[in-house]
């Protein structure tokens, strides 16, 4: 399965749009993330517990978006989108973690 | 590390180290301004709380300026150190543990470390909460479980059938053939090559879901996943809407699709999910 943000695919020939496919994934609150990245930022430096937990929701987004491309008999996913928007919770640690793109299939012949 | 590396790593401490230096300066400075002036409540020096305070902002500000990020307010914890080791220690020995004691404590900690003591309140202490209630919840649930197993068997002389607690469920696949059985056509590009087609003008949608208003839960993966669902769910209403609105201005397509989270209202006590793009009408 391609992905890619780009409108089209380099040398490829687009056979059908076949929808929009989303993914979607939450981090929500754990006491040992939550509390070490606290620890972290007040000594400052990077909070790796949270891009641990940012790269696994990514990834479930994504693995999410693929299998419903895949299901529509889709090839590549077009228009790739990527947003990590923060929805509250205590003290502001609940994230959603949103992938969306287009649905396509192309010929896997080189143009 | 190449040596480029290190000298900008180097670099960076010393104005950090210098910014530690400012905040802890002007912290003593304030810490002796309330000495000096006896500025006191019950005895208490209230240079204990803003003088951790005033270190901090003025290490933070500093640091933003010269570094350009916040490098945590260090001088905080230093001029916590030093208060307490000189009023607790040094002045005052005999200090009693009583209420006004743990509560003057308590202040100090919050002012020198207000993110990772918020964070110990609100977040380690729901948390430690909730699980403990999870685990609760867990061992009354077995134990009347098993209670009605006994009673079933000697009462009515059949086994008990335990009721497994269902797990919120979204149908991802329904969802999506939903969404891509309208005779619609959703694209995130900002063009169709295979197609031609008409701009009928920019449409936007908006759903607004409530937000769970419960501090601590017994299970807080199955709040989550609620969570994620109703969002899910909030997202596909949002994407119908949208197609109604180009439906009714006579297009049959999205263009450049965009769709967007967000808290609203009071507190942000609500969820916004927005679906925005060019309605289109393909021929």
């Amino acid at each position: 399965m391609i992905l890619t943000s780009a409108n089209t695919l380099e040398s490829k020939k687009i056979l059908d749009y076949k929808g929009l496919v989303t993914g979607e994934s939450l981090i929500g609150s754990n006491i040992y993330k939550d509390l070490f990245s606290g620890v972290r930022d007040v000594v400052a430096g990077r909070t790796s517990q949270y891009e641990e937990e940012l790269e696994k929701a990514r990834n479930i987004a994504l693995k999410s978006m693929e299998e419903k491309a895949e299901s529509l008999g889709a090839n590549a996913i077009i228009g790739l989108k990527i947003s990590y928007d923060n929805l509250g919770g205590t003290m502001g640690n609940t994230i959603l973690v949103t992938a969306y793109g287009t649905a396509i299939s192309y010929e896997e012949n080189e143009l | 590390m190449n040596f480029r590396e290190r000298e900008v790593k180097l670099a960076y401490i010393k104005e950090a180290i210098e910014c530690i230096a400012f905040g802890t300066a002007v912290g003593l400075g304030v810490y002796g301004f309330f000495l000096f002036f006896h500025i006191a409540i019950f005895g208490w020096n209230l240079g204990l709380i803003f003088a951790p305070l005033a270190a901090g902002y003025a290490e933070t500000y500093m640091a933003n300026r010269i570094i350009g990020e916040d490098i945590g307010a260090i001088s905080a914890f230093i001029l916590f150190i030093y208060t307490t080791f000189y009023s607790f220690i040094l002045k005052n020995p005999t200090l009693g543990i009583n209420i006004i004691t743990i509560g003057s404590i308590a202040v100090i900690l919050q002012a020198a470390f207000p993110t990772l003591i918020n964070y110990i309140l609100l977040v380690g202490g729901l948390g430690i909460v909730s699980y403990l209630l999870g685990i609760f919840s867990r061992i009354t649930k077995f134990i009347s479980n098993n209670i009605k197993k006994i009673y079933y068997r000697i009462v009515h002389n059949e086994e008990y059938q335990i009721k497994n607690e269902t797990t919120p469920v979204f149908d991802e696949k329904k969802s999506n053939e939903r969404i891509n059985s309208q005779n619609f056509y959703y694209a995130t590009t900002t063009d169709i090559n295979t197609k031609r087609l008409r701009n009928i003008g920019q449409f936007h949608a908006t759903a607004i879901i409530e937000k769970d208003k419960h501090l601590i839960h017994v299970d807080q993966e199955k709040a989550e996943l609620i969570t994620l669902n109703r969002l899910k769910e909030g997202k596909d209403e949002c994407l119908i809407k949208l197609s109604e609105n180009i439906k009714s201005a006579g297009g049959n397509g999205v263009l450049n699709l965009k769709i967007d989270y967000g808290l609203i209202g009071l507190g942000g006590d609500r969820y916004q999910i927005t679906a925005m793009g060019m309605g289109i009408c393909l021929k």
